[in-house]
Order: C-alpha cells, then sequence, then structure tokens
C-alpha cells in the first residue's frame, strides 16, 4: 500500500506577464511598494509603526499609485482586506507594524484561512540582528500564524523581496485562495537591493501545483452518478463565487434540473427566483433543503466543505446519498463525508466540462417534494415573522424591507449572531457576489471593517452592513475609518440589547439561565455623529420604511440604529447533536 | 494501533519543520519518531515522521493535509512492509571493575552490535535494526545497568521502484555532491 498526495502540475499562465526593471539600486522598502504596483495592488489596508516606518516613508512618494488607508485597528485592515478580497475578487493587502501590529491581525487572518480569502499581510520586523533578543515590539508572528497561513515567510535581506512578494501574491491567490503573511526586518526595508529592481510575477512553484482542470476519468465518473440519479440535490457553496463559476452553475442546474441550495457562503450565487433554487443548508438553514438532504440519492457538492453547521450530526447525515464533490482542494475530499465521485478542479472548469457529459433532465416531481416543506415554513415561520403584528419591530421586517428597497441587489455585509441568519434568510438574493460575512470562523466585529473593504472594492455598488449591537462594540472605531474615507456604507445595527445568540442557546438549551448577555448599551447615534457620520435609531414600525428610504438615500456613510424585539429566536433550527432532519421549527 | 512512515519531502528553508509538526499537532496525532535529512538531491529534505494510528482513513487525512504546506514537494505514507527501514541506538552500559564483564561476542555476533567507544568505567555500543531488535538488545543488555539510552529514530526507504524524481519529473535537481 502507498498513498501518493502528489498532483500533476497545471500552472496558471498570465500570458501578460511582464518582467519589469528600474535601473537605479532601490532600497526594500521602495522595493515592497514597487512589487504591489506589479501586482495591480491599489488599495492597501494598514496602520503604521517603528518595524514598517521606511515602508510608509516609501508609500510617501507613491501616494499617486497606492491609496493606502489608515485604519483605526489592524484587525480592522484584516477585515476590510477581506471585505475588499471578496467583492473584487483580488488579492486584499495589509500592512502593519511588528509585535501587536502584527498579532491585530491575526483574526482576520484565521477567518481568511477558513473562508479561502486571499489575501497578503505585510508586517514589520525587528531587525535581522535582534531577532531572538526579545527586541522592542519583537513577536514571532512566523510561529503564530504557520496554522492561519496558507504560506508565511520571514524576509531578512532586500534582495530576497521581489521573489517573495511574487510567490506571496501567487500563493494567496490561486487555487484554494487563503492569506499569506511576509514578514520584513527592518534591515531589510532599509538596505539597497544589490541589483536592479526586476519584478517577475510568479506564474509556477515547483513544491505546489493547483489542479484546475479536472482529471478525465473523474468528470466520467461524476457525469454517471448524476445521470442516473433519480432524486439529485445540488449544494453550493462559497467555491462557486471565487471561482466566478456562477453562470455555469445555473446552465448546470438548468440542464440537469437538480433542485439546488446554497450553503451560508454560497448565497447569492444562484438569484432566490431561479425555480430551481430551494433555499440554504445547515443549522438555520431551511426546512426542506435540511430534511430532504435525508432523502435524496445524489448529492452534488460543488465548492463546499461539507462545515458542521452544514451537516449536524454527521452519523445521520445524508447516508443515503451518493456523492459526487467538486473541489479544488483534495484535502476536502473524503474530509467529513466519503465521496463515491471526487472532481478535483476550479469550479468553473469541472461545471464546464461536466456540462455536455449530463443529460437534460426533468426533476420537477422531486422539486415539488421541497414545496410542501417551503409552505409549512413558510406558515409556520416566514409569515409571522414578516407580519408585523408584534408590539417590536423584528429583525426579519427590517431585513426584507431592506431587501424591497434595494430590489435584493444590494451587497450584504452580516455580522455574527442572530442579525446574521436573519439577513441570509431574509434578503432576497438577486444578483450574484452579494453576500459577504464571516463563516468558518465567525468573527463578531467583522462586519463594519469588511463592509468598508467591500465598498471601497465595490464603490458603485450599495453596501449595507448588518450588524448586533454587541458585534459593533467590537469595532466600532472603524466607523473613524470610514468618515474619514467618506464612503456611503450603510449600517443597520440591529439593536436586541443582547448577545442574542447566545441568549437563544442559553434559552434553548441551558434553561434560560441568562449567563452575561444582556448588554448595557452606548447610544449608538451619538457615537456616529462623534466621528462625523449622521444616523437615526428607528424605535417603531410607522417609522421603519421611512428611516430604511432616508438611509439608502444618503450619498454618504449612514448610521441606522433599529430597536428590535429583545427575545426573539432565530428558526429553523438544526439544534447541535441533531440530524438534519430534525430541524426544530420552534 | 498501526504504525505508519509518512516521508514528506520539502524544499530546505526555513520553519518547514515546525510548518508540518504543527499539522499533527492539531489533530493530536503523536509523533514516534521523526527524522530529517538533505535527500540526494539538492536543496531538497526529507522527513520520516512515524506514527501509530487505528485508523487509515485519519491517516491518509494528515498525508493530504500535510501535502498542503507550501514547501512539501510529495508525501507518502507507507505501511511497514512497503519499505526497507532501520534505526541505530546507541546504550552506554557501566564496566565497573567487580562486575561480570560484557560478553562482546554475543553482542556482535547475537546482535550485531558494535562498541563504539570504550571508556575506564563504560563502554558505548552501536545497535543498529528494527524496533523490536533494539529492544530485544535492551532487554539482553539491561541486567548490566544502563546510563544512557538514545534511538536515532527511523529512516526509510520505500520498496518501489520509483523515486521521487519520477513523482517529480519537472524537477531537475543537481546531487548534493
Ligand atoms: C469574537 C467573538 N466572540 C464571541 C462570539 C460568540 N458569539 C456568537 S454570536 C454572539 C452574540 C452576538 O451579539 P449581537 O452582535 O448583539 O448579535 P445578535 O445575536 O443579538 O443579533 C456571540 C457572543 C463570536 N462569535 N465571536
Ligand atoms: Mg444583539
Amino acid at each position: 500500500m502507498e498513498f501518493n498526495e502528489k498532483q500533476t502540475a497545471v500552472a496558471e499562465m498570465d500570458p501578460q506577464a511582464v518582467a519589469s526593471t528600474t535601473p537605479e539600486l532601490i532600497n526594500g522598502s521602495h522595493a515592497v511598494i514597487q512589487a504591489l504596483i506589479h501586482e495591480g495592488v491599489e488599495t492597501i489596508f494598514g496602520y503604521p509603526g517603528g518595524a514598517i516606518m521606511p515602508v510608509y516613508d516609501a508609500i510617501y512618494d507613491y501616494q499617486d499609485r497606492v491609496n493606502h488607508i489608515l485604519v483605526r485597528h489592524e484587525q480592522g485592515a484584516s477585515h476590510a482586506a477581506e471585505g475588499f478580497a471578496r467583492t473584487t475578487g483580488k488579492v486584499g493587502v495589509c500592512l502593519a507594524t511588528s509585535g501587536p501590529g502584527a498579532t491585530n491581525l491575526v483574526t482576520g487572518i484565521a477567518d481568511a484561512i477558513i473562508d479561502s480569502t486571499p489575501m497578503v499581510c505585510i508586517v514589520g520586523q525587528v531587525a535581522a540582528s535582534l531577532l531572538g533578543t526579545d527586541a522592542f515590539q519583537e513577536t514571532d508572528i512566523i510561529g503564530i500564524t504557520i496554522p492561519i497561513t496558507k504560506w508565511n515567510y520571514q524576509i531578512t535581506r532586500a534582495d530576497e523581496i521581489p521573489e517573495i512578494m511574487a510567490k506571496a501574491f501567487y500563493i494567496a491567490k490561486s487555487g484554494r485562495p487563503g492569506p499569506v503573511l511576509i514578514d520584513i526586518t527592518k534591515n531589510a526595508q532599509n538596505e539597497l537591493l544589490s541589483k536592479p529592481f526586476n519584478y517577475k510575477k510568479c506564474e509556477k512553484l515547483l513544491s505546489y501545483h493547483p489542479r484546475l482542470a479536472p482529471k478525465a476519468d473523474q468528470i466520467q465518473v461524476a457525469a454517471k452518478l448524476i445521470n442516473e440519479a433519480k432524486k439529485p440535490f445540488l449544494f453550493f457553496g462559497h467555491g462557486v463565487n471565487i471561482a466566478k463559476a456562477e453562470e455555469e452553475l445555473l446552465q448546470f442546474i438548468e440542464k440537469t434540473d437538480v433542485p439546488a441550495a446554497s450553503t451560508l457562503l454560497g448565497l447569492s450565487s444562484v438569484s432566490v427566483d431561479h425555480p430551481n433554487y430551494v433555499g440554504w443548508l445547515g443549522m438555520h438553514g431551511n426546512y426542506g433543503t435540511n430534511v430532504l438532504t435525508n432523502q435524496c440519492d445524489v448529492i452534488i457538492a460543488v465548492g463546499m466543505r461539507f462545515d458542521d453547521r452544514v451537516t449536524g450530526d454527521l452519523s445521520r447525515y445524508a447516508r443515503q446519498a451518493k456523492v459526487v464533490h467538486i473541489e479544488i482542494d483534495p484535502a476536502e475530499i473524503n474530509k467529513i463525508m466519503k465521496t463515491e465521485a471526487p472532481v478535483v478542479g476550479d469550479a468553473k472548469i469541472v461545471l464546464q466540462q461536466l456540462l455536455p457529459l449530463v443529460n437534460k433532465n426533468d426533476h420537477s416531481e422531486w422539486r415539488s417534494e421541497f414545496k410542501k416543506y417551503e409552505q409549512e415554513e413558510f406558515e409556520k415561520i416566514t409569515t409571522p415573522e414578516l407580519s408585523g403584528d408584534t408590539e417590536k419591530i423584528k429583525m426579519a421586517e427590517v431585513i426584507r424591507k431592506l431587501s424591497d428597497k434595494t430590489n435584493g441587489e444590494a451587497i450584504m455585509v452580516a455580522d455574527v449572531g442572530q442579525h446574521q441568519m436573519m439577513t441570509a434568510r431574509y434578503y432576497q438574493f438577486k444578483k450574484a457576489n452579494s453576500f459577504i460575512t464571516s463563516g468558518g470562523l465567525g468573527t463578531m466585529g467583522y462586519a463594519l471593517p469588511a463592509a468598508f473593504g467591500a465598498k471601497v472594492g465595490a464603490p458603485d455598488r450599495e453596501v449595507v452592513a448588518i450588524i448586533g449591537d454587541g458585534c459593533f462594540q467590537m469595532t466600532l472605531q472603524e466607523l473613524g475609518t470610514i468618515a474619514q474615507s467618506g464612503l456611503p456604507v450603510k449600517i443597520i445595527i440591529l439593536n436586541n440589547n443582547y448577545l442574542g445568540m447566545v441568549r437563544q442557546w442559553q434559552q434553548l438549551f441551558f434553561e434560560k439561565r441568562y449567563s452575561f448577555v444582556e448588554l448595557q448599551n452606548p447610544d449608538f447615534i451619538t457615537i456616529a455623529k462623534g466621528f462625523g457620520i449622521d444616523g437615526h435609531t428607528c424605535a417603531n414600525r410607522e417609522d421603519l420604511q421611512a428611516s430604511i428610504d432616508t438611509m439608502i438615500a444618503s450619498d454618504k456613510p449612514y448610521l441606522l440604529e433599529v430597536l428590535v424585539e429583545k427575545e426573539e429566536n432565530v428558526f429553523p433550527m438544526v439544534p447541535t447533536g441533531a440530524s438534519v432532519s430534525e430541524i426544530r421549527l420552534e | 494501533m498501526t504504525t505508519y512512515t509518512i516521508c514528506v519531502f520539502t524544499e530546505n528553508t526555513f520553519g518547514i519543520l515546525n510548518k508540518i509538526t504543527t499539522i499533527l499537532t492539531r489533530r493530536r496525532i503523536n509523533i514516534e519518531s521523526l527524522t530529517v535529512s538533505e535527500t540526494e538531491r539538492k536543496g531538497i529534505s526529507r522527513f520520516t515522521i512515524v506514527i501509530h494510528h487505528d485508523s487509515r482513513e485519519a491517516v491518509e487525512k494528515l498525508v493530504r493535509q500535510i501535502r498542503k504546506v507550501i514547501e512539501v514537494l510529495a508525501v507518502f505514507g507507507y505501511l511497514n512492509e512497503d519499505i526497507a527501514f532501520n534505526e541505530i541506538a546507541l546504550f552506554k552500559i557501566p564496566t565497573p571493575i567487580d562486575a561480570k564483564p560484557i560478553d562482546i561476542e554475543t553482542i556482535n555476533k547475537v546482535h550485531k552490535a558494535w562498541v563504539v567507544y570504550w571508556h575506564l568505567n563504560y563502554v558505548i555500543i552501536q545497535k543498529t535494526g528494527s524496533e523490536e531488535e533494539i529492544f530485544e538488545f535492551f532487554d539482553y543488555i539491561k541486567p548490566h545497568g544502563i546510563l544512557e539510552f538514545v534511538r536515532s529514530g527511523r529512516v526509510a526507504v520505500s520498496k518501489s521502484p520509483q523515486t521521487l524524481v519520477d513523482y517529480l519529473p519537472e524537477a531537475n535537481w543537481e546531487y548534493i555532491q
């Protein structure tokens, strides 16, 4: 027996790649910025400090070419870079100093690796001669970030900069994207390169070659399984968005006529209006999608990884189904779900190749099975949530009104908690690439900086952050960044005076023993105004539509606080340890 | 529990050991032994990691995770039957004047072990072999007392005719010397 994990090399060739040379010798800091320019980076989210000052000094000369945005906390830089990367598909870039600057990036880096977000973090480090001496602001950030980066590297000589920067960008964005951290000692920033700056983009590495085009035999096996299926069920995840495979997915769904459900991060890749779209999966997903997971005969998983929030109790998850798993990361194959037909490759290319091999089909009868669950969910949950007959406003109403107001075409950036799940449930996504949230890590405080980064990346789109009162207080200082930029990021705080999601669990699973979940909140509008951002508190239903209209009409950043029902719960819910078919409606 | 030998070929750069061990640590897989050396090819290191595990599936997953480390060129997981393997152990054995002298002939002929250093008060014996053979010798020599004992950890080469160069034909490495 021998198992080999070596894959065949498939390099992404960029015919545009140009070598560039500057005749005079430049220092490491200038080399860093020039490398960024060669990589097409226009925006950097950063925060200065001692060990990165030479790079900041260099940026001063390039302000016409790179837009450096000064955040208020390095965590903000990391999430802003993520938001930027998620909307643009480009690599988000962060710059920070050594020690605390670098450690403040850690949460964002951990978030980016688990949500496959391309990011390059450049951090300063003490001079190479001081490494290991506990010098001022020396932290072993390489050691700290090994488990949470796709790659990291410490540069100690200026001459390494062009090659390592090129490698960093290639690794961050190719294959399954992820964060890369480059730690540059101060001497390397200061010293001159020994030869003229010469930048060659990295297109291939001997030790790393993501497979983009699938193996023909894998495609064949998958097509056969799909064609023979009586009750096929397609799950799509973040991979579809990353691969920009929305169009191919649509063609595939329409030809095969399979019902299609989304993971949290897959949301918006298929319009909610599409007749084959049956909802989303997992803990707070829809009723039918969860129940029928245990009744389908073939699962076609595209760019998703069977996260435990999707599967519930694995031992009772889709045991009857055969699995076709289309996935770029071979380590995801058979990691959670036994897979009969693995297809390793880029979702776009795989779907393109699969399309001619799958039969045109009619699964309307099978798809109609979802209807009765939809109906029940509608009656028991959706309708009451939206009915507007409670005293206090419900989160669902706010989201649905916003959805209507923006035609389901805004970029929604949700933080973490009940408001996040409500955004996923009640916003009716009609346009691809429109949902940004911290899925894998569930990082509270993500949304405000991520929404800012998203707006920087997509200035022409409406960007609305949906944030809980708890989450907001984790990164609210980024209001300063937003105000300074003047970008019209729209912010909604759904204020229930609780760490609502935790409170819900305490209510349902801990006998309502509310342990440290109630919040005494500040006056959020006064805070916003203190930052120079206009805002309004909406306390009653009559005012809701007008409040949303005002917010959307504003051409400046705007904060809308909505006082919502304090103790509402998110349903449906698959309690931890339960099977997806045991999903609760109340 | 089955013994698995995982051979990892990497570029010889800084910090790779850390990058690999953290993958095992995170999954609470204990390393029984670990050896690292440069291969026959310049700039390529070889890690030989021995683990015990009761799930082949878990080991396969581990192999795939190690493969994700950017500097890793290839990873192979082997059962004992797939490889030729060996280790070296060194024993420091006391030889006081009044004690029964050590039986060099048995040590050499039966146990294929050699005295590599003579001191007035002790000898250092080198024993090469499998883990079992080393522990057989351990049991044999124990009555003399053992001042120090160290094992090198396993080195292993696959019995398959294929070599790293077959797996990575695009590479064009020189021999180290
Ligand atoms: C950094 C971090 N700390 C703690 C948690 C655990 N957690 C998940 S949701 C939540 C409550 C969020 O409260 P709030 O922002 O008010 O949102 P709500 O659920 O009330 O809508 C907490 C504490 C987390 N996900 N992230
Ligand atoms: Mg709250």
